[in-house]
Parts: C-alpha cells; sequence; structure tokens
C-alpha cells in the first residue's frame, strides 16, 4: 500500500530528527539527562540504531572540519616560513568604524558581533540599520549584530528601546537566558547583576516567546531576580523616564534608585544598607551637579546624603551632615 | 578508584544496565557492565566531579564502540565480496594525488555549507564540535539562549551530514 511506505517514510523522519536532537544534547559535556534518554531509546529499538549511525556520521566528520575556517591550504613544499600565520574569523574584521557613538568598542570572537560601553554618566543613542533607536543609558554594556539589525543584546546596565515594528521579523534583544520580543514597540530594560526589570509604555513585548511567552502591553512590567519572575502594573510614563532627565518610581527600592542615579548621572555612589531597604514613591529630577542633584533628592527620599571625596554617600536620617 | 565512585556504581548499577540494555547491549549488558567497571577501576581515576553524567558517558562510549566495530566488520566483508569478483589495479601513486585533490575539494564544500549557514551558526558549531566548549557557555558568550545554541547545532549538523552522505556516494 502506497501510503503505508509514505507512514513508515514519515516515522523514519522523525526518529531521523529526534536522533540528532539526542545527538547534540548527549554531546554537550553538561548533559545529565540520561534517564529521559533512556526512556527514548527504550521507546522504540530504532531509535538507538538511528543514534548510532548519526553519532558515527558525526565522529567521522573530523575529517573534514576544517581547524581554521579561513585558513588556505598550504601546499605541503610551500617555501614559505611554516611558521605561526595569523588567521581570521571570516575574512577580518573591518568593523570598527561603522559604530562613531561608542565610547569603547570591544571586538568578540565574531568581526559581526560589535560591543558597546557607556561611561556611567555618559548615555549614548545607537541607530540601528533598521531605523530602530537604542538609547543607552550610563555605565550600559551591549552587543549587536552587524548582519541582523534586528537584534541586540544587553549584557549589563540599562536601555530604552524604540523599536521600528516589523511583525514578519520582530525586533528581539537577548538578556542573559532571556528573549524580550517587541510587537511595536517602547520599552525600556535594566540588567544588573542577575535582576532584569522590563518597562513598556508602547505597544507591546513578548518575553521568552518560545518558553514563557508573556505578553507585555504598554503600562506593565516585568521583574525577574533572585526572588523569581514577577509581572506588574508601572506608569508608562516613568518607562525610560531617564531620557527626559527624571526618575519615576512607585514603591522601589532605594538600593535599586541608587544604582539608577550612579548610572543616569556617573557619579559614585554608596547606599548604606538601611537606607537601601527603604522604599520610595516620586519623582526624583536629576542634575548634572551632584551636590545640587542630592541637595534635593535626599531629602525627597527622606534619607541624606554625604559627599566622601568624589563618591557619596546615601543614609537614613534627616540630621545634620556629618 | 576512589571508594565514592565504587558506592555510586553500585547504587547505579540497575540505571545502568537498563541504560546498556536500551542502548541495545541485550544480553550483554551485564558483562559489558561489569567489563567497563573494571576497567574504570583499573585507570584510578582520583575524585570524579559529576561521577553519574561520567559513568553513563563511559557506558554510552562502550556501546558507540561497539557499534562502530560491527559496522567496520560488515563493511570490511563487503569489501572483500566486491573486490573478489573484480580486478584489482594498483595505482598507489595515482591515488594518493586523487585522493589529496578530493579531500581538498571536500574541505572547501564543507567550509561553504558552514559559511551558508551564517556566521552565528557557524560559530556556534565551532566551539562546540571543534573546541568543545559546553552549550551553556556558548549562549552565554553570545548572548542567546540555550534553545538557540541547540537549534544552530542542530541546523549545522543537518548540513553537514547531508553533505557528508553526498561524499559518501560520490
Amino acid at each position: 500500500m502506497l501510503r503505508k511506505g509514505q507512514n513508515e517514510n514519515r516515522a523514519g523522519a522523525m526518529i531521523d530528527k529526534e536522533a540528532l536532537d539526542w545527538l547534540v544534547r548527549t554531546r554537550d559535556p553538561d548533559f545529565t539527562d540520561w534517564d529521559g534518554f533512556t526512556l527514548w531509546l527504550e521507546a522504540d529499538p530504532a531509535h538507538g540504531a538511528a543514534y548510532d549511525a548519526l553519532m558515527v556520521a558525526d565522529s567521522e566528520l573530523d575529517s573534514w572540519l576544517p581547524a581554521e575556517p579561513v585558513a588556505m591550504p598550504v601546499a605541503a613544499n610551500d617555501a614559505g616560513p611554516r611558521g605561526w600565520r595569523p588567521l581570521r574569523w571570516i575574512g577580518g574584521g573591518a568593523v570598527a568604524a561603522a559604530l562613531v557613538a561608542a565610547v569603547s568598542i570591544g571586538m568578540f570572537t565574531r568581526s559581526d558581533i560589535y560591543s558597546v560601553t557607556t561611561r556611567p554618566g555618559e548615555p549614548r543613542t545607537i541607530a540601528l540599520d533598521d531605523g530602530t533607536r537604542v538609547e543607552l543609558n550610563g555605565g550600559t554594556t551591549m552587543r549587536f549584530d552587524r548582519n541582523n539589525p534586528r537584534s541586540a543584546a544587553l549584557d549589563a546596565g540599562e536601555a530604552a528601546f524604540t523599536v521600528r515594528h516589523d511583525a514578519a521579523d520582530p525586533f528581539r534583544v537577548t538578556v542573559g537566558d532571556d528573549v524580550f520580543e517587541d510587537a511595536g514597540t517602547v520599552f525600556n530594560i535594566v540588567h544588573v547583576d542577575n535582576a532584569t526589570q522590563i518597562g513598556v509604555s508602547e505597544g507591546k513585548v513578548v518575553y521568552n516567546p518560545d518558553a514563557e511567552a508573556i505578553q507585555l502591553p504598554a503600562g506593565r512590567g516585568l521583574a525577574e531576580d533572585a526572588q523569581g519572575l514577577r509581572v506588574m502594573a508601572i506608569a508608562p510614563e516613568a518607562v525610560a523616564s531617564w531620557r527626559q532627565g527624571r526618575l519615576i518610581y512607585a514603591n522601589a527600592a532605594v538600593a535599586q534608585i541608587g544604582q539608577d542615579i550612579g548610572r543616569s548621572l556617573g557619579v559614585q555612589l554608596t547606599v548604606a544598607p538601611g537606607a537601601g531597604a527603604q522604599r520610595f514613591t516620586g519623582t526624583i529630577r536629576l542634575d548634572r551637579d551632584p551636590a545640587r542633584f542630592f541637595a534635593e533628592a535626599a531629602p525627597l527620599m527622606g534619607l541624606t546624603a554625604v559627599r566622601q571625596g568624589d563618591a557619596w554617600l546615601l543614609k537614613e536620617g534627616d540630621g545634620p551632615q556629618s | 578508584m576512589a571508594d565514592g565512585l565504587s558506592a555510586i556504581f553500585l547504587a547505579h548499577r540497575p540505571a545502568l544496565l537498563r541504560f546498556l540494555r536500551a542502548r541495545g547491549a541485550g544480553d550483554d549488558a551485564e558483562d559489558l557492565l561489569q567489563d567497563m567497571w573494571m576497567k574504570l577501576e583499573a585507570k584510578d581515576l582520583g575524585p570524579v566531579a559529576d561521577p553519574v553524567p561520567y559513568l553513563y558517558r563511559a557506558a554510552n562510549n562502550l556501546m558507540l564502540d561497539r557499534y562502530r566495530s560491527a559496522t567496520r566488520r560488515e563493511r570490511r566483508e563487503q569489501d572483500w565480496s566486491e573486490n573478489a569478483g573484480g580486478v584489482m589495479a594498483d595505482p598507489v601513486e595515482a591515488t594518493a594525488i586523487d585522493e589529496r585533490m578530493i579531500f581538498n575539494q571536500r574541505l572547501e564544500q564543507v567550509r561553504a555549507v558552514l559559511r551558508a549557514l551564517g556566521p552565528r551558526v557557524e560559530l556556534v558549531f565551532r566551539r562546540f564540535r571543534l573546541e568543545g566548549v559546553g552549550q551553556k557557555l556558548i549562549a552565554e558568550e553570545l548572548g542567546v539562549s540555550l534553545t538557540t545554541v541547540e537549534k544552530d547545532l542542530q541546523k549545522a549538523y543537518r548540513a553537514l551530514l547531508a553533505l557528508k552522505q553526498k561524499f559518501d556516494t560520490e
């Protein structure tokens, strides 16, 4: 019967696909799911056979895999010196010039991935080829892909995204293992240590579209930190307010506010533990002059600011400054 | 060998046997496992960081070797019967040059296939397959999700295994 043959082919292709899946997984030095692998093998003797065949084919690839992708084969009787010669990744990296806005550009292993780092207090705007605008706050590191203007990675710090929406090719921001995908959007992401916070002011963002797929419309925020994943309501006008020289908070921990201030103004700021645990609701106006800024901001939060050389300390109490 | 590994081996013995059977060892599973354990013991590895995955990996490699030598034997027998009927020429010199040319051509084709997949896929595959870097670390390095790394690897493998199949039938 013809149909039966087709079904068998399809089943074979399915097994091959799964076997490849397991090959990729079991070849990972960190692989631990041997129980899951056993269950898959037990389900059908054809599974093990397909896996073995692929594994052997994989090990036979060794002889064909070029050790260096762009090393031209050197004839054995080449007269030139046989010493080390510089080898470049995919034809080398004339890339740096493209990024005028960057304070420092760190080249990674690939010439088409570039990283942009801003110093504290020195925000920068990056215009991507697709019309998307990324505003990096001070003290922020991001990576972009020259070949794919629809993606970016926020490694540390804070950035606001004004995305040119394209439903067929959504813009994606990677933060650690998480992905935020735009659906026509202005949004802001803060990533400090292992905590991530996103606020959406226009349109919609999808958190980890391939996993949790949490929809974040305008006015919604999401935080992910040691306490887990939380979704909350936020004021859209508070999102990325640092761009307008303001920081807007609703019941935010002073420790977090301290980080925002340091990043935005480029001052070295320590928050005493007691002060850091306090909560603040309101708007703080940013001022480039630290003395003037703290004179206004500290009492607003019910705290005291103390100058320590070039650095500042925020602590509890509004008594006389020591 | 540390007593720790020995205890862990004993505790996981049934599961390892089950794995070997699922892996196609059949009635040989007990003997194979015993053999494997004696070889590991003889090696005197000292403490092993992740003993359970380590034992499973050893068992997996064992079955892979078994499969490999079985197919090699099969191939040898097949070659023998094919050659026995034909006229055997002996062009030692000629094949050496030929083979080098074919080798270089194939190397170029592999490069082209990898390049066509895009730089990220190529980089992920290179880090994983040639440099032996774990997928989690690769994901961190590139700032992408683990799923993306897995998918990139599957893509690269699919393309390369298809190319290899073409080589094998040429």
